[in-house]
């Protein structure tokens, strides 16, 4: 089956009732030709109707544990149920059963689910029917699992359905509508003060047509940042953890949809290209050039004052253990974004610098462009840009060159169940010298399952601040960022929290549906296992952890079983890695005269200081890497 | 009809299938000339334009492979950079270029592929689902899966701290595949582990503990898939698995979160039962099993923890493979452990454990085969029913401890799996004998008549008397006529010759005739009015077996039966050479001809048959288990009698059974021989008589019942009531001399090892010194006084005594004739006895001895032992018991 089609779209809203959807009949044709070709009972059942979809999908939800399910097999699973599959692709690949009064019920699959602004966005593919045949022997297998080493696995079967992939880039840019939400990468621009806008901007203001306003396009880590403070403050739910729903701009996205996707196959998922089309249309201004072809991604050719931006972004992922059996470990992953504000379709040679020292990984550079390797020092991407903002390239380092910029140690000692002394020694920038400057530093204390219900203690620099769940240290506030100095930071001081108080019954609901099995000799084992740590620590965390809730498989670990303190910060001036970009030497092809605007900055990721006198989670470092 | 927009090409729109004629040299060149405008364009399109150009691309090349052969060589110029493009939607449409044209594509350009597949997975700029679904492409071409799969490459799948679980989880699983090719790579995979490690301090519904199983079942599975894999049918490997270090490893995991880690007990059950549940891989499930029990169970300690292992101990006593025998024991020793330690405060947990070891013993009853299990699961249950706190724990284990006892195994399996057919896969159909009276299998006469050769039911100790007189002699026949009435069943001839004699009327008083007597008091002297109140006192309390219960013996008997025997006969179903055949619900009744009252008969409810032909058995009980629980290999049972007549006899053994499949065994068993000693009893003791006492009350007893049981007509026509008040008896004595030619050391030993219980006095200093020495009988009037060897007689009346002077003479002239005959033997033989003969004539002493023959007489013994010979007197109210004393005296030697 040619290319890639959607039968349908459903939008959800968080009380599962169908907010918007939209079937393509010349998909629905193809669909129904192919099952009539193979003899498929399904060519008599129509697509669900709303309501259909929308009680099949509560149905999923009660029987799979949650609107996206297990994903991983569990004691309650059966056969005809996504979680029996067995792989955590099930959360985002899912089946519904539609169940019809009059006819028989059948079997939708594969629907790809996406949340986004606390919506369900539900795609169909269009698939050939012997893959849903295939996909149902799996689900519906009668032995213990499925291994990649046999015929007809799960992998195999995606890898053969590109329009699984194509339907989830729908289903993010639909996402990414109806949030509110660009995905356009941020580039400061050193020499206005102003941030750059996106395409539109710099059509309606070559153009000179007014557009509605969008909300400011906010940058991509930034918000990564905030969804995993949301985390830290103990809503770990993703179903419940936005109480507010924006309502849907259904003419917007009706416009998207038949913009990018005419009959259902997907044409250019580009927001801003879309929406430019659609309010300025193709003019006798914009004539395609004679000489060079021009890419279908790239409608309009900029005009005005030329001039190249460049940022590197680099967040840091650290756990830092401050234990002799346990390495610190360091994770960097960068992004180079671009908007090159150039006239005509240039080619642009950028030189990479210091890309082996520090080992970087180039993981995937943008359609239009291509990375060169050649030699010691000679590595270079080459690109023909598009308009507006892009990610040029992602990389990854695993071996830096600089030093970390917080190290330190984190202790807290809980002396008893509702209170603890805790203890923090860090150094802030050593080692960095101007221009690297570091705008603002905060370490966050979480205590998601406790009440505060005082902090005793001061700090050597910075100011500490409470809420009911966590303790914030500003150790550098921003405005006052600190460059070419090093800052030695303490702070000890004691905690206390209300008593707890157990909320036995999730557990025990939890622990049912995943174990099969009751918790009613919870009593029992309260008694018992404090005979067999002798550690008091031990002990309590234990107990705090007896009424833990699983999390979901997009976290990374269980957070709320561990203590630790979470540093944010943001250092401009330099790259982490080591990795940069000399501005000179990028050229541009024909030659102009452009300005090339070059910026860097580190932001933190997951840097995490683990509590160095408790258990902490850690994973085996490969030896290549270390 | 839809509304369809007319730029829709009609084959988009047409039902048929157009057959397409092969293509003009016109149509090639134009396609040739599409096509290389396409492939020059790639990266000027959209993702989207790419893919529907790559997957017609794919079409055409298929269709025009042999006319247009160099697309595949234009594709990996134009479109392999694109490959690196983070828009995962272009990978994948370039993707399946490779796999469509993979020929044109050499290893370093698919390694390189695998490579940049492996890195996008650890791209956490990249959303979730395309780092889980480049795993998926990357696993899902055995052509990409076959570069990553060395070890050299593996390091990369390690999952990083930060790697959200659904990646851990994916890497865990690449992992695991790649090291289920080779034993080395096992520590990988214990690495890779590494990064969700703590899930052991997590509850077991945490996500970390998934991941951390699922990787587990991934490694298994690796190694062994399902059937129609590559690898052919897993069967084949199975050996080779179990043999593995990585299941030696596993192994050991598991039996160390087990120990360590008891919350994760749920989840080991749960994996374990997962395993169990498929096909392919429940031997490996078993297996995982097996090694618990060997090495898990040991290590528990009863008590309260034990509760967190219930589910894994529920899933070995599901598990037929493995023996129940570790899982009762520690089961056993909790339910005394929570008993010792039942307070005040403990009711709820008594109950709940208790509730939950039961329903393990329910799992072990419907899973396990009866024999395996009866044994400990009887004792279990025993336990509980009796000393359990709970009282609904105590109730169900007595319903329990019934059916294990008395339902055979496979009615008891469908009993207890009555209600339960939800879970099962195939519901059974509900047995309607169980609710109706079933259809009661005929017993096979053919296969029973037999049985005698091989169940014994036999004397725990046999009788002294090896009676010549019962020995089964077939032409007797016509002699049993002999007033007994007619015999029943007429096979046990031998009754005849025992019971030669009806019993005595005139022995029994009927209460009219007592009350009539009673009426008649008459004038004595003194002491006789003492020796009859003795004599009433005594005889008050026996009680009068008509209208209350009498005097009972029981005497202890084995069950046993042969199993080869019992198998050639009755077939068996075995699973294996190791299980015995067994009876069920074994019925035992008794009859006989001699007058033992009613015999109640026995049930045995279990059997098993004797492992060798051997006597084990039989010293194992020797050791004095007298516990009530039947023994598997034997069962104890008691002969109940209640004796109307104190006589010797036989008892017929009829035996009804069932055999584990469900046949009905019955049939007569080899008869029971009754001895005269199985008749001797203490003289019952009034309740008035304090400790101290006691011996000389027994003493006094058997003077007066001598002086009674003499020729005196004193109280010839004396009645004495019985307890009960109902009857009365008189005595009608009767005495017997018997000359014992048996050395004095040889006579004591024997009467301390017969008769010990019966000896109320011991006269004579040196026979005193030489009793009291050895030790054996206590408690009894010691009366060391010399005596003349003409004043044997202790009674007070020398009337009596003149009386049986004849026969006295009599056993005189014969015991010297005899001594001199021994003594003449021994000399010709040895001199070490010179000593005694010197003092052959003199008397060492007396043994009195007192036997109480229900339901109410008596037997007197007075024995006047002399070096090398013994002369006992005999006095009895019952005078037909003298013959078989007479053989039983010499039985004693």
């Amino acid at each position: 089956m040619a290319g890639c089609s959607f039968r349908a779209i459903w939008i959800l809203t968080p009380h599962h009732s169908v907010a918007f959807s939209r079937t393509f009949p010349v998909v629905e044709r193809r669909w129904r030709s192919a099952c009539a070709r193979d003899g498929e009972v399904e060519t008599q059942a129509p697509l669900p109707s709303d309501l259909e979809v929308a009680a099949a999908f509560t149905d999923r939800k009660q029987r799979e544990g949650s609107a996206r399910g297990f994903g991983i097999c569990v004691a309650s699973s059966t056969p005809g149920s996504d979680s029996w599959v067995d792989d955590p692709v099930t959360r985002h690949i899912i089946t519904l059963h539609i169940n019809r009064e009059e006819a028989e019920g059948y079997m939708l699959w594969p629907v790809i689910v996406h949340t986004s602004g606390n919506y369900y966005i539900l795609v169909l593919p269009l698939v050939e029917p012997k893959k849903v045949r295939e996909y149902r022997k799996l689900y519906q297998r009668n032995n213990c699992g499925g291994s990649v080493k046999e015929h007809d696995n799960l992998s195999s079967l995606l890898l053969s359905l590109p329009c699984i992939t194509g339907a989830f880039m729908v289903a993010h840019a639909i996402g990414d509508l109806i949030a509110g939400e660009t995905s356009d990468p941020e580039v400061v621009a050193t020499s206005s003060s102003s941030a750059v806008g996106g395409l539109l901007d710099t059509l309606t203001g070559s153009i000179g047509i007014g557009v509605a306003p969008r909300p400011k396009p906010t940058s991509v880590p930034i918000l990564a940042s905030a969804s995993s403070a949301a985390t830290l403050m103990g809503s770990t739910l993703v179903d419940s953890s936005r109480t507010m729903t924006k309502p849907i701009d259904k003419d917007l996205l009706r416009g998207f949809i038949s913009g990018s996707m005419p009959y259902g196959t997907p044409v250019d998922l580009n927001q801003n290209n879309i929406a430019a089309i659609r309010t300025t249309g193709f003019g006798s201004a914009d004539p395609p050039p004679a000489d060079l072809r021009q890419p279908a991604w790239k409608p309009y050719l900029y005009r005005g004052r030329q001039r190249v931006l460049l940022m590197t972004q680099e967040t840091i992922n650290a756990a830092l253990y401050d234990r002799e059996d346990i390495p610190d470990s360091f994770s960097i992953s960068g992004q180079i974004n671009c908007r090159a504000e150039l006239e005509g379709l240039p080619d642009v040679q950028l030189p990479l610098i210091g890309v082996k020292p520090a080992k970087v990984k180039m993981l995937s550079v943008h359609q239009s462009a291509q990375y060169s390797d050649h030699g010691e020092d000679k590595q270079a991407i080459v690109f023909s840009p598009p308009v507006g903002s892009f990610v040029l390239a992602r990389y990854q380092v695993s071996h830096a060159t600089n030093p970390a910029p917080v190290k330190g140690f984190y202790q807290l000692s809980l002396v008893s169940e509702d209170g603890g002394q805790f203890l923090f020694r860090l150094t802030l920038m050593e080692g960095y010298k101007s221009p690297y400057c570091m705008d603002f530093c905060t370490i966050i204390m979480p205590f998601p399952r406790r009440r505060i219900l005082s902090v005793d203690g001061t700090p050597s620099v910075g100011t500490v601040s409470m809420t009911e769940r966590s303790i914030e240290w500003k150790i550098v506030t921003s405005g006052r960022g600190i460059s070419g100095k090093t800052i030695d930071a303490t702070f000890s001081g004691t905690v206390r929290f209300h008593p707890r108080v157990v909320n036995k019954s999730l557990s025990v609901s939890l622990s049912k549906s995943v174990l099969g099995c009751t918790a009613a000799e919870d009593s029992d084992e309260e008694r018992e296992s404090s005979n067999n740590s002798v550690n008091v620590e031990d002990v309590l965390m234990e107990k705090l952890n007896r009424d833990l809730e699983a999390v979901d498989l997009e976290e990374p670990l269980c957070w709320q079983a561990f203590n630790y303190a979470k540093v944010s910060f943001k250092i401009t001036g330099g790259t982490f890695s080591g990795m940069t970009i000399d501005p000179k030497s990028v050229s541009i092809y024909p030659v102009v005269k452009a300005p090339v605007e070059y910026s860097m900055q580190v932001t933190s990721g997951d840097y995490i200081l683990w509590n160095t006198l408790a258990r902490s989670p850690h994973a085996a470092v490969p030896k290549d890497l270390c | 009809m839809p509304l369809t927009p007319f730029t829709i090409p009609q084959i988009a729109l047409s039902d048929q299938n157009l057959v397409l004629s092969p293509p003009s040299d016109v149509n090639l060149r134009e396609i040739r000339r599409v096509l290389a405008f396409l492939l020059d364009r790639p990266r000027d399109l959209t993702p989207g334009a790419i893919s529907v150009l790559t997957s017609a691309l794919v079409d055409i090349a298929d269709a025009l492979e042999d006319c247009v052969p160099a697309v595949s060589a234009l594709l990996k110029v134009n479109f392999s950079s694109l490959l690196s493009s983070h828009n995962p939607f272009l990978s994948h449409s370039i993707l399946s270029l490779y796999r469509h044209f993979s020929e044109a594509f050499n290893e370093y350009d698919i390694g390189k592929v695998a490579y940049r597949l492996q890195l996008s997975a650890s791209d956490t700029g990249q959303k979730l689902i395309f780092r889980l679904l480049a795993l998926h492409w990357l696993f899902g071409s055995t052509l990409l899966t076959s570069q990553v799969s060395s070890l050299t490459s593996l390091p990369g799948f390690y999952p990083q701290v930060f790697d959200p679980l659904a990646v851990k989880a994916k890497k865990l699983d690449a992992i695991s595949v790649s090291a289920s090719e080779g034993d080395g790579a096992v520590s990988l995979l214990e690495d890779g582990l590494v990064c969700i490690s703590y899930f052991r301090w997590l509850p077991g519904w945490s996500t970390e503990t998934l991941v951390a199983f699922r990787a587990m079942h991934k490694l298994l599975i690796g190694v062994m898939p399902h059937d129609g894999s590559d690898n052919g049918p897993g069967r084949t490997r199975l050996g080779s698995l179990m043999e593995s270090t990585i299941f030696a490893d596993l192994e050991n995991v598991l039996i160390h979160l087990a120990l360590e880690h008891h919350p994760l007990v749920p989840v080991i059950a749960t994996f374990i039962s997962r395993l169990l549940q498929c096909e392919t891989h429940s031997p490996i499930g078993s297996r995982f099993l097996q090694t618990l029990d060997r090495c898990l169970i040991p290590n528990l300690k009863p008590g309260y923890g034990l509760s967190f292992y219930f589910p894994l101990l529920e899933k070995i006593s599901e598990n037929e493979t493995v023996a129940p025998k570790g899982v009762l024991e520690l089961l056993k020793r909790h339910m005394v452990c929570l008993t010792d330690e039942h307070g005040p405060d403990t009711g709820h947990r008594s109950w709940s454990q208790g509730s939950r070891v039961l329903s393990i013993c329910r799992v072990m009853l419907k899973k396990h085969k009866g024999s395996q299990i009866f044994r400990p699961l009887s004792l279990l249950l025993a336990f509980t029913c009796q000393n359990f706190p709970d009282l609904e724990v105590r109730d169900n284990a007595r319903i329990y401890l019934r059916m294990l006892a008395c339902i055979p195994g496979k009615k008891l399996r469908q009993t207890l799996s009555i209600g339960e057919q939800k879970s099962g896969l195939a519901p059974a159909p509900l047995p309607a004998s169980l609710i109706d009276v079933p259809p009661h299998p005929s017993p096979d006469l053919k296969k029973s008549t037999g049985i005698a050769s091989y169940i014994h039911l036999e004397r725990l100790k046999p009788p002294l008397v090896k009676q010549s007189w019962f020995l089964p002699v077939q032409g007797s026949v016509p002699a049993l006529s002999n007033g007994s009435g007619p015999a029943e069943g007429g096979i046990m001839d031998i009754v005849t010759s025992v019971a030669p004699s009806s019993p005595d009327e005139s022995n029994k008083t009927d209460s009219s005739k007592v009350a009539y007597q009673k009426e008649a008091s008459r004038v004595m002297d003194p002491n006789t009015a003492l020796l009859l109140r003795v004599l009433r006192t005594h005889f008050g309390c026996i009680p009068d077996y008509r209208v209350m219960p009498g005097i009972k013996i029981r005497i202890p008997c084995l069950l046993r039966f042969e199993s080869d025997p019992f198998i050639r006969t009755w077939g068996f179903e075995s699973c294996d050479e190791q299980t015995l055949p067994a009876l069920y619900a074994i019925k035992i009744t008794f009859s006989t001809l001699s007058k033992y009252g009613k015999i109640p008969s026995c049930r045995v409810p279990f059997l098993l048959g004797d492992l060798l032909k051997s006597d084990l058995a039989i010293v194992a009980v020797g050791q004095g288990n007298d516990e009530s629980i039947e023994h598997s290999n034997f069962a104890k049972v008691f002969l109940e009698l209640q004796p109307e007549d104190p006589m010797p006899g036989l008892i017929d053994i009829f035996i009804n059974a069932n055999t584990a499949t469900e046949q009905v065994v019955s049939g007569f068993l080899r008869p029971v021989t009754i001895g005269i000693e199985d008749m001797f009893l203490k003289a019952i003791l009034p309740p008035n008589v304090s400790d101290m006492w006691v011996s000389r009350y027994y003493s006094d007893l058997f003077d007066t019942l001598w002086e009674a049981c003499g020729s005196s007509v004193n109280i010839g026509r004396e009645t004495f009531p019985l307890n009960g008040g109902k009857g009365a008896v008189s005595i009608n004595g009767k005495q017997s001399v018997k000359f014992l030619e048996v050395p004095e050391d040889v006579l004591i030993n024997a009467v301390e090892r017969h008769l010990a219980g019966f000896v109320v006095r011991v006269a004579g200093a040196s026979l005193v010194k030489v009793v009291q020495q050895n030790r054996v009988i206590e408690n009894i009037v010691w009366d060391e006084k010399e005596e003349e060897e003409d004043d044997l007689d202790v009674g007070p009346s020398g009337d009596d005594f003149s009386a049986e002077n004849a026969l006295v003479a009599y056993s005189r002239e014969e015991s010297e004739l005899d001594v001199e005959y021994t003594q003449a033997e021994m000399e010709s033989n040895s001199n070490d006895r010179s000593l005694a003969i010197v003092d052959k004539k003199k008397s060492v002493g007396n043994i009195c001895v007192l036997i109480f023959l229900p339901p109410r007489y008596h037997l007197l013994f007075l024995m006047e032992i002399g070096y090398g010979s013994t002369m006992v007197r005999m006095r009895t109210d019952h005078w037909p018991c003298l013959a078989y004393v007479d053989e039983y005296l010499e039985a004693l030697f």
